[in-house]
Protein backbone atom coordinates (compact mmCIF):
# COMPACT_ATOMS: atom_id res chain seq x y z
CA UNK A 1 0.00 0.00 0.00
CA UNK A 2 1.06 3.68 -0.72
CA UNK A 3 3.25 5.15 1.91
CA UNK A 4 2.38 2.44 4.52
CA UNK A 5 4.82 2.09 7.05
CA UNK A 6 5.44 -1.09 8.66
CA UNK A 7 6.99 -1.91 12.56
CA UNK A 8 10.28 -3.38 11.78
CA UNK A 9 9.47 -6.15 13.43
CA UNK A 10 6.91 -6.95 10.64
CA UNK A 11 9.21 -6.22 8.01
CA UNK A 12 12.22 -3.75 7.72
CA UNK A 13 12.68 -3.14 3.54
CA UNK A 14 8.70 -2.62 3.43
CA UNK A 15 9.33 1.33 4.29
CA UNK A 16 11.52 2.03 1.58
CA UNK A 17 10.00 -0.20 -1.03
CA UNK A 18 6.84 1.59 -0.60
CA UNK A 19 8.12 4.85 -0.70
CA UNK A 20 9.60 3.72 -4.18
CA UNK A 21 5.80 2.41 -5.19
CA UNK A 22 4.24 6.23 -4.04
CA UNK A 23 4.40 7.18 -7.54
CA UNK A 24 1.28 9.38 -7.44
CA UNK A 25 -0.83 10.76 -4.61
CA UNK A 26 -3.04 8.08 -3.11
CA UNK A 27 -7.09 8.50 -3.25
CA UNK A 28 -9.43 8.67 -0.03
CA UNK A 29 -10.30 5.08 -0.48
CA UNK A 30 -6.52 4.08 -0.41
CA UNK A 31 -5.40 6.69 1.96
CA UNK A 32 -8.68 5.36 4.10
CA UNK A 33 -7.87 1.74 3.97
CA UNK A 34 -4.00 2.24 4.36
CA UNK A 35 -4.99 4.45 7.76
CA UNK A 36 -7.15 0.88 8.68
CA UNK A 37 -3.69 -1.42 7.91
CA UNK A 38 -1.72 0.59 9.64
CA UNK A 39 -3.92 1.14 13.11
CA UNK A 40 -4.39 -2.57 12.92
CA UNK A 41 0.06 -3.45 12.43
CA UNK A 42 0.58 -0.94 15.47
CA UNK A 43 -1.43 -3.47 17.90
CA UNK A 44 -0.24 -6.65 15.77
CA UNK A 45 3.13 -6.02 16.18
CA UNK A 46 2.94 -5.64 19.68
CA UNK A 47 3.64 -9.42 21.01
CA UNK A 48 2.87 -12.89 20.11
CA UNK A 49 2.58 -13.11 16.67
CA UNK A 50 3.21 -10.02 14.77
CA UNK A 51 0.24 -9.90 12.32
CA UNK A 52 -2.61 -11.01 14.70
CA UNK A 53 -4.59 -9.25 17.39
CA UNK A 54 -4.33 -10.81 20.81
CA UNK A 55 -7.59 -10.20 23.24
CA UNK A 56 -5.32 -7.69 24.46
CA UNK A 57 -3.96 -5.92 21.38
CA UNK A 58 -7.71 -5.82 20.46
CA UNK A 59 -8.77 -3.93 23.66
CA UNK A 60 -6.11 -1.48 23.63
CA UNK A 61 -7.24 -0.47 19.67
CA UNK A 62 -10.76 -0.82 20.46
CA UNK A 63 -10.05 1.57 23.33
CA UNK A 64 -8.13 4.07 21.57
CA UNK A 65 -8.84 3.93 17.98
CA UNK A 66 -12.94 3.19 18.30
CA UNK A 67 -13.67 5.43 21.33
CA UNK A 68 -15.85 7.34 20.22
CA UNK A 69 -17.75 4.56 17.88
CA UNK A 70 -17.68 1.94 20.24
CA UNK A 71 -18.38 4.18 23.45
CA UNK A 72 -20.37 2.12 25.52
CA UNK A 73 -17.99 -0.95 24.73
CA UNK A 74 -14.91 0.63 25.48
CA UNK A 75 -15.86 0.56 29.08
CA UNK A 76 -16.59 -2.80 29.62
CA UNK A 77 -14.06 -5.26 28.76
CA UNK A 78 -16.97 -8.56 28.44
CA UNK A 79 -18.64 -6.13 25.68
CA UNK A 80 -14.99 -6.17 24.14
CA UNK A 81 -14.61 -9.59 24.65
CA UNK A 82 -18.13 -10.30 22.80
CA UNK A 83 -16.61 -8.47 19.62
CA UNK A 84 -13.73 -10.34 19.94
CA UNK A 85 -15.23 -13.93 19.77
CA UNK A 86 -17.50 -13.02 17.51
CA UNK A 87 -14.87 -11.47 15.18
CA UNK A 88 -12.98 -14.53 15.43
CA UNK A 89 -14.37 -17.12 13.13
CA UNK A 90 -11.28 -19.77 13.09
CA UNK A 91 -11.84 -20.08 17.14
CA UNK A 92 -7.84 -19.58 17.83
CA UNK A 93 -8.32 -16.68 20.28
CA UNK A 94 -6.49 -14.21 18.02
CA UNK A 95 -7.74 -12.16 15.08
CA UNK A 96 -6.18 -11.85 11.45
CA UNK A 97 -6.62 -8.71 9.38
CA UNK A 98 -9.09 -11.05 7.82
CA UNK A 99 -11.22 -11.29 10.68
CA UNK A 100 -10.59 -7.59 11.79
CA UNK A 101 -11.87 -6.14 8.54
CA UNK A 102 -14.91 -7.30 9.28
CA UNK A 103 -15.55 -5.29 12.07
CA UNK A 104 -14.51 -2.23 10.01
CA UNK A 105 -16.98 -2.99 7.17
CA UNK A 106 -19.64 -2.59 10.25
CA UNK A 107 -18.31 0.22 11.76
CA UNK A 108 -18.53 1.61 8.15
CA UNK A 109 -22.54 0.35 7.96
CA UNK A 110 -23.43 1.48 11.39
CA UNK A 111 -21.94 4.94 10.78
CA UNK A 112 -24.01 5.40 7.66
CA UNK A 113 -27.24 4.50 9.47
CA UNK A 114 -26.73 6.89 12.11
CA UNK A 115 -26.34 9.49 9.49
CA UNK A 116 -29.71 8.42 7.97
CA UNK A 117 -31.14 8.80 11.37
CA UNK A 118 -33.11 12.06 10.73
CA UNK A 119 -32.03 12.09 7.00
CA UNK A 120 -33.61 10.80 4.04
CA UNK A 121 -32.42 7.93 2.20
CA UNK A 122 -34.57 8.50 -0.66
CA UNK A 123 -34.63 11.46 -3.59
CA UNK A 124 -33.87 14.16 -0.74
CA UNK A 125 -30.95 11.89 0.31
CA UNK A 126 -29.01 13.82 3.41
CA UNK A 127 -26.58 12.60 6.25
CA UNK A 128 -26.56 13.70 9.88
CA UNK A 129 -23.71 12.84 11.87
CA UNK A 130 -22.23 9.43 12.11
CA UNK A 131 -21.71 7.44 15.14
CA UNK A 132 -19.38 9.05 17.86
CA UNK A 133 -20.91 12.94 17.74
CA UNK B 1 -13.11 14.55 18.25
CA UNK B 2 -13.36 11.21 16.12
CA UNK B 3 -9.91 9.30 15.79
CA UNK B 4 -7.99 9.14 12.93
CA UNK B 5 -9.46 5.33 11.87
CA UNK B 6 -12.94 6.71 12.86
CA UNK B 7 -12.50 9.11 10.35
CA UNK B 8 -11.11 6.74 7.74
CA UNK B 9 -14.33 4.82 8.63
CA UNK B 10 -16.51 7.69 7.82
CA UNK B 11 -14.10 8.45 4.40
CA UNK B 12 -15.49 5.48 3.12
CA UNK B 13 -18.64 6.33 3.31
CA UNK B 14 -18.03 9.39 1.39
CA UNK B 15 -16.17 7.86 -1.11
CA UNK B 16 -19.82 5.90 -2.37
CA UNK B 17 -21.50 8.71 -2.06
CA UNK B 18 -18.99 10.93 -4.15
CA UNK B 19 -20.14 8.12 -7.27
CA UNK B 20 -23.53 7.42 -6.41
CA UNK B 21 -24.92 10.57 -5.63
CA UNK B 22 -24.45 11.96 -9.24
CA UNK B 23 -27.89 10.17 -10.63
CA UNK B 24 -31.08 7.98 -10.09
CA UNK B 25 -31.10 6.58 -6.63
CA UNK B 26 -28.69 7.74 -4.29
CA UNK B 27 -27.48 4.46 -3.13
CA UNK B 28 -26.92 2.98 -6.39
CA UNK B 29 -23.63 2.81 -8.54
CA UNK B 30 -25.14 2.12 -11.78
CA UNK B 31 -21.92 0.24 -13.97
CA UNK B 32 -20.23 3.52 -15.21
CA UNK B 33 -20.47 4.71 -11.40
CA UNK B 34 -18.64 2.18 -10.47
CA UNK B 35 -15.85 1.64 -13.20
CA UNK B 36 -15.77 5.36 -12.61
CA UNK B 37 -15.03 4.66 -9.25
CA UNK B 38 -12.31 1.45 -9.62
CA UNK B 39 -10.64 3.45 -11.99
CA UNK B 40 -10.31 6.83 -9.40
CA UNK B 41 -10.29 5.17 -6.38
CA UNK B 42 -8.23 2.07 -6.96
CA UNK B 43 -6.61 1.97 -10.03
CA UNK B 44 -3.96 -0.51 -8.40
CA UNK B 45 -6.92 -2.54 -7.57
CA UNK B 46 -8.95 -3.02 -10.54
CA UNK B 47 -5.81 -2.96 -12.63
CA UNK B 48 -5.21 -7.03 -12.88
CA UNK B 49 -9.79 -7.13 -12.60
CA UNK B 50 -12.01 -7.02 -14.89
CA UNK B 51 -14.60 -4.31 -14.05
CA UNK B 52 -17.71 -6.48 -15.65
CA UNK B 53 -16.34 -9.16 -14.16
CA UNK B 54 -16.28 -7.53 -10.52
CA UNK B 55 -19.23 -5.68 -10.92
CA UNK B 56 -21.54 -9.11 -11.14
CA UNK B 57 -19.65 -10.31 -8.37
CA UNK B 58 -20.81 -7.19 -6.28
CA UNK B 59 -24.13 -7.28 -7.28
CA UNK B 60 -25.54 -10.12 -5.73
CA UNK B 61 -29.07 -9.30 -5.86
CA UNK B 62 -28.55 -8.56 -9.60
CA UNK B 63 -30.44 -5.44 -9.89
CA UNK B 64 -28.36 -4.14 -11.64
CA UNK B 65 -26.94 -1.24 -9.20
CA UNK B 66 -24.32 -2.17 -6.40
CA UNK B 67 -25.86 -0.78 -2.90
CA UNK B 68 -24.21 0.17 0.10
CA UNK B 69 -24.48 -2.88 1.33
CA UNK B 70 -22.52 -4.83 -1.96
CA UNK B 71 -19.97 -1.78 -1.53
CA UNK B 72 -18.54 -3.35 1.50
CA UNK B 73 -17.94 -5.87 -0.22
CA UNK B 74 -15.44 -4.40 -2.67
CA UNK B 75 -14.46 -2.38 0.55
CA UNK B 76 -13.32 -5.59 2.10
CA UNK B 77 -11.65 -6.91 -0.90
CA UNK B 78 -9.88 -4.00 -1.44
CA UNK B 79 -8.77 -4.00 2.40
CA UNK B 80 -7.28 -7.44 2.03
CA UNK B 81 -5.43 -7.04 -1.13
CA UNK B 82 -3.76 -4.11 0.46
CA UNK B 83 -2.91 -5.75 3.15
CA UNK B 84 -1.65 -8.64 1.57
CA UNK B 85 0.55 -5.86 -0.76
CA UNK B 86 1.60 -4.78 2.66
CA UNK B 87 3.58 -7.96 3.21
CA UNK B 88 5.06 -8.55 -0.13
CA UNK B 89 9.01 -8.70 -0.35
CA UNK B 90 8.82 -9.54 3.35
Amino acid sequence: MLGFTAPARLCSSLALRNKKMATKTPSLLERSIETIINIFHKYSVEGGHPDTLSQGEFKKLVKTDLANFLKKEKRKDELINDIMEDLDTDLNKQLSFEEFVILMAKMVHATHEKMHEHNSRGHNHSHGSGLGK
Amino acid sequence: MLSELEKALENIVNVYHQYSGTKGNHHALYRDDLKKLLTTECPEFIQKKNAETLFKELDVNQDNAVNFEEFLVLMIKVGLAAHEDSHKGC
